[in-house]
């Protein structure tokens, strides 16, 4: 039995943990004082990307290659914290704003050190009215006590924080979506390049960091580099030479929610596999396990096939599927898959922030064909195809073979994939919520087609047994790996 | 200076160049929306993907290959780059816009633009001028895979001009970065999101517009959506834009000069649109112009020369009316005639004018009239000027030019024009109402000629009428404010018995016994060339489509 291994949540629970003096008795901004005391700022960002930590935000962009893009001699620089936790089946960074806020505070205050950056933006999602009631009282207090402000504790650096509530779109979680919403503008993505790092929040250059990421600094540099790369498997990237180190270090919060007995946010190592996971959960609500989304409402949908998948960046992707933000949603044997696409397509299609042709028009679309298919009007169509061979007559000619052609499946597929190509990994879009919508449309119908068939075939919704909904991973490409697997191996 | 391999072209382009205006300049289209070059650039329609090519990561160093997303061709930009950067040895970049790839990726943008368009080009006024249909025909589907119900949004009033059918919009957003970065008015923006994104002014709850479109350049909006969307009032249902030709003029309704395109047909002036002139309107042009064409197509112009009889203006015929002038003339001395010419008339007639006062009526007492001084309007990146002259400048010069003339404006031609007792007045002016004192300087003329487009109260005053011609109807050159000589050209014939106006001065001339026998504006050009200072070069050979600028205007 895998246990929790809390790093991030270890005081989640204490009492009154909110308030300055509780936390500073756990070890409270003792991490910060250490780095101010001991460390020169390159040298922080050095211990950063030493670490291998990754961006927990959805992309999995590692944080010190990210802070080595950022200009140091262009004033001001900015750091922007991603607190619009807006993917379904993710809750964690809300538990972090509502129960322990003093601990961002304290990894936003390591990484402006180490970045140099007086000024921080935390966008939070406007929902979260608990959470930014709790971060704007440890603000204050960080303030009163001189941990926030001019000349933090007697150090010479300025640091402050301010609160900014999203106004409830999806998009503005994309991080530069959020900027612009922050600038006060439409939240809508910008072309890039310029990236954040080099052009941000008011055209300066910006660090974005999720929240989660911002609070594994504290423990980076409290515990060392050592401590934090032990936990969570590092692969090796032998498509370099010498082999690149691919690391998926540390633990995350991974939130487990749907056909599982104790659905929650568990803090656990990177790398486990999906059977592990369900069952730190509690274990199935059901007899059996009929697909599992691994990262949030975007990322491609497992089957029962690939429950031995480990949970972590590196090998999320070699199964064509992604960790994202870590939202674990599990369906058992009574979900129909048809009837989850539909709602996670509803949702994209109201999210699109229609600045670009092919997602304003493209979502709604394939909206509107899962829908047809899910009311029982999917087309079908019956053809008989000039199939060469000896036919009947002891002739070589027609065959008269009929086949069945699932007309809107492969519509489906052909709109998802002229949004964001999933086989190529290519774009048309501005921003990447093309592939957040084709992802799941397109992984959904290649690996459920049974389920999706039967709609059509039946005129309604079929939930098959798990076996026959699901396609098998040796007849169907949508399992392949983008990258040959045994070009990875276990350092 | 960057080199470019383009498809199969080597290509040589400005650094800084974007893929579009590179292609562009070498006779490739690469089709765009949200694209103009007058304004900022959102990528937002993906229409202009174009497949860069570069190094490829983990290959050894040299081999290149497509890049593995596509590129927007409008923020793509082109710089030479250092030695070890080149690729091929010798490129600055190398591009595709015509790979399958790219196809297929504009076909599939294009699929999507249509989906909820509603097909309704035998209705639309775009149709012909249409981006949608034009890139449809090149490079879209042969037919359409939705099924689905089509959105409906509502057709808006946006203004005094402009009308907005949101249902072919495509949501390039153009109109909205001209609000905000040309006229700095900032009316429009985006509602509601996704696919029901919509155009709109600011409006109350209950849909009451707060703010209307009503700005002086508000017309471009029409001119720069690259669908039937944005139309303008004025030119609704009037013409398919195929029947109409056109032709490369300069507007007449201030000193700016913008360059513009008179499209018409034979009955008449459909509609102006503005043409780039990089220095003196780029795209643009105001609506006070582009709407002020009107009085062109109007059934109230002079048709016939009139002539007072028993204190009423009747038709007459040009012989006629040129003998009664010829009485008069001949019985007066040189000095006490005066000759007005006109900022309303070009350079070529102000010319013959000069000529005509200079050697046959042997007067050097000449004026300026004009329109009256308008409001000056200053936008973020347009001005309208105060002159509603579009040639004060050319005129003052052009008058002035032979030996000893001497052009009086304003209080000092009325002064002069009441003491005297012929006064040969060259008009043009649409509307132009009169002062109290210029009324009394005109009413204490003996004999009052005057040449004009409209009935106005100058022509009342008259005691003889010669209908003359709008910029629509001759060809000639401006002279404008910041010294641009510019072109304008014929494109309707003048109604009824109406006559180009330096014809009417030379037939004037001939019949005093004048020595003047030009044939073609052309020709009075290139005698400007000779006799006028600074005009050495503005013949109508050299000034062409893109005019010339004056010695001594450079700045």
């Amino acid at each position: 039995m895998v246990e929790e291994r809390r790093i991030l949540y270890e005081h989640l629970d204490v009492p009154d943990i909110n308030t300055f003096d509780v936390f500073r008795q756990y070890d409270g901004y003792t991490r910060f004082e250490k780095a101010i005391a001991e460390y020169q700022p390159e040298e922080i960002a050095k211990m950063v990307l030493d670490s291998g930590l990754k961006g927990r935000g959805g992309a999995g962009f590692s944080t010190g290659e990210k802070w080595s893009f950022v200009p140091r001699d262009i004033e001001p620089r900015y750091l922007c914290c991603n607190a619009d936790e807006s993917e379904p089946g993710t809750f964690s960074n809300r538990y972090v704003l509502e129960k322990n806020p003093h601990l961002l505070i304290e990894g936003i205050l390591i990484c402006c050190y180490a970045m140099g950056i007086e000024t921080t933006y935390v966008y939070i999602r406007g929902e979260f009215t608990l959470g930014k009631k709790m971060l704007d009282a440890a603000i204050k207090e960080a303030y009163e006590k001189g941990y926030l402000g001019k000349d933090v504790r007697g150090t010479g650096l300025n640091i402050d924080i301010y609160t900014h509530p999203g106004a409830g779109a999806y998009i503005c979680g994309e991080e530069t979506g959020l900027i612009e919403s922050l600038e006060g503008k439409r939240g809508q993505p910008r072309n890039k390049p310029p990236f954040p790092a080099v052009e941000g929040v008011f055209r300066k250059p910006t660090v974005v960091q999720n929240v989660e990421t911002l609070c594994n600094l504290p423990f980076i540099v409290g515990n060392g580099v050592e401590w934090y790369t032990q936990m969570g498997p590092t692969y090796a990237d032998t498509r370099f030479d010498p082999p690149k180190p691919d690391a998926n270090t540390g633990t995350k919060l991974y939130c487990i929610s749907g056909d599982v007995n104790e659905p929650g946010v568990y803090e656990l190592d990177l790398g486990l596999t999906c059977t592990e996971l369900i069952e730190v959960a509690g274990g199935l609500r059901g007899e059996e396990v009929k697909a599992v989304i691994p990262g949030g409402s975007s990322a491609p949908i497992l089957t029962h096939y690939e429950l031995d998948t480990r949970l972590d960046f590196t090998s999320l992707t070699l199964a064509k599927s992604m960790l994202g933000s870590g939202g674990i949603i599990v369906m058992n044997e009574t979900r129909n898959i048809v009837d989850c696409l539909l709602n996670i397509m509803k949702f994209y299609a109201h999210e699109s922030c229609g600045q670009c042709t092919p997602c304003r028009w493209g979502t709604p679309w394939v909206r509107d064909i899962v829908q047809r298919i899910a009311d029982g009007d999917g087309r079908k169509e019956t053809i008989t195809r000039p199939k060469f061979g000896v036919a009947e007559n002891g002739r070589w000619g027609d065959t008269g073979e009929t086949e069945e052609i699932y007309e809107d499946l492969d519509l489906l597929e052909s709109v998802a994939n002229n949004i964001a190509n999933v086989d190529t990994m290519t774009w048309n879009t501005i921003c990447v919520f093309g592939i957040a919508v084709s992802w799941p449309a397109v992984s959904y119908m290649r690996k459920f087609r049974p389920e999706f068939e039967a709609a059509i075939r039946e005129g309604k919704l079929v939930t098959l047994p798990v076996a026959e909904a699901t396609v098998p991973p040796e007849e169907n490409y949508a399992y392949q790996q983008r990258f040959i697997p045994k070009e990875f191996a276990d350092l | 200076m960057a080199l470019i391999k383009l498809n199969d072209l080597e290509i040589e382009v400005e650094d800084g160049t974007n893929i579009v205006e590179a292609a562009r300049q070498h006779g490739i289209e690469v089709p765009h929306y949200c694209y103009h070059p007058g304004l900022s650039r959102p990528a937002n329609c993906r229409m202009c993907l174009v497949e860069p090519y570069g190094p490829i990561p983990g290959a050894p160093p040299g081999t290149i290959g497509p890049a593995r997303q596509l590129a927007t061709g409008c923020t793509t930009t082109v710089r030479s780059a250092p030695p070890e950067r080149k690729l091929e040895e010798k490129y600055d970049a190398i591009v595709q816009t015509d790979s399958p790839r790219v196809k297929k990726a504009r076909e599939d943008v294009l699929e999507f633009l249509l989906v909820h368009h509603p097909l309704d080009c035998p209705v639309c006024d775009q149709a012909g001028e249409c981006d949608l249909q034009d890139y449809s025909y090149r490079h879209g589907h042969d037919k359409s895979r939705y099924l689905e119900v089509k959105n409906v949004p509502p057709k808006k009033d946006l203004g005094p001009d402009v009308l907005l059918y949101s249902t072919r919009c495509v949501v390039c957003t153009r109109c909205i970065r001209f609000a905000e970065e040309v006229s700095g008015t900032g009316e429009l923006g985006l509602i509601n999101r996704g696919s029901h994104d919509e155009i709109d002014i600011p409006r109350s709850h209950e849909g009451t517009p707060i703010q209307l479109l009503d700005n002086k350049l508000a017309g471009n909006v029409v001119d720069i959506c690259p669908v039937g969307a944005l139309i303008s009032k004025d030119f609704l249902f009037k013409s398919r834009p195929w029947f109409m030709e056109k032709a490369n003029s300069v507007c007449s309704g201030c000193s700016v000069g913008c360059n513009i395109t008179v499209e018409y047909k034979a009955d008449g002036v459909y509609r102006l649109k503005p043409r780039f002139h990089e220095d003196i309107n780029q795209h643009w042009m105001c609506d006070d112009g582009r709407l002020g064409y009107h009085y062109v197509n109007s059934d109230d112009r002079l048709q016939l020369p009139l002539k007072r009889v028993d204190d009423e203006l009747t038709p007459t015929h040009w012989a006629d009316a040129l003998t009664v002038i010829q009485e008069q003339l001949s019985e007066v001395g040189a000095e006490d005639i005066v000759v007005i010419g006109s900022a309303q008339a070009t350079n070529e007639d102000n010319y013959v004018l000069q000529q005509f006062a200079h050697d046959v009526l042997q007067t050097t007492q000449l004026g300026l009239f004009g329109q009256l001084p308008g409001e000056e309007h200053k936008f973020p990146q347009f001005t309208i000027e105060a002159d509603k002259n579009p040639n004060t400048a050319g005129a003052r010069t052009i008058l002035g030019s032979a030996n000893g003339n001497v052009v009086l404006e304003d209080d000092a031609l009325w002064e002069k024009v009441s003491g005297a007792k012929v006064v040969y007045l060259v008009s043009g002016a649409p509307e132009r109402p009169l002062g109290d004192a210029e009324k009394a300087a005109l009413e204490s003329v003996d004999f009052l000629i005057v040449q004009d487009i409209l009935p106005s109260e100058v022509t009342q005053l008259a005691d003889v009428v010669l209908p003359g011609t709008t910029f629509a109807e001759k060809d000639g050159t401006f002279t404008n404010s910041t010294g641009w000589v510019q072109r304008i050209r014929k494109t309707i014939d003048p109604p009824g018995e109406a006559r180009v106006d330096w014809e009417i001065t030379q037939q004037l001339a001939k019949q005093l016994g004048g020595e003047m026998n030009y044939h073609f504006a052309g020709e009075i050009a290139l005698a400007i060339a000779e006799n006028v200072p600074g005009y050495a070069d503005a013949t109508h050979q050299n000034i062409a489509d893109a005019g010339i600028k004056l010695a001594g205007n450079e700045q």
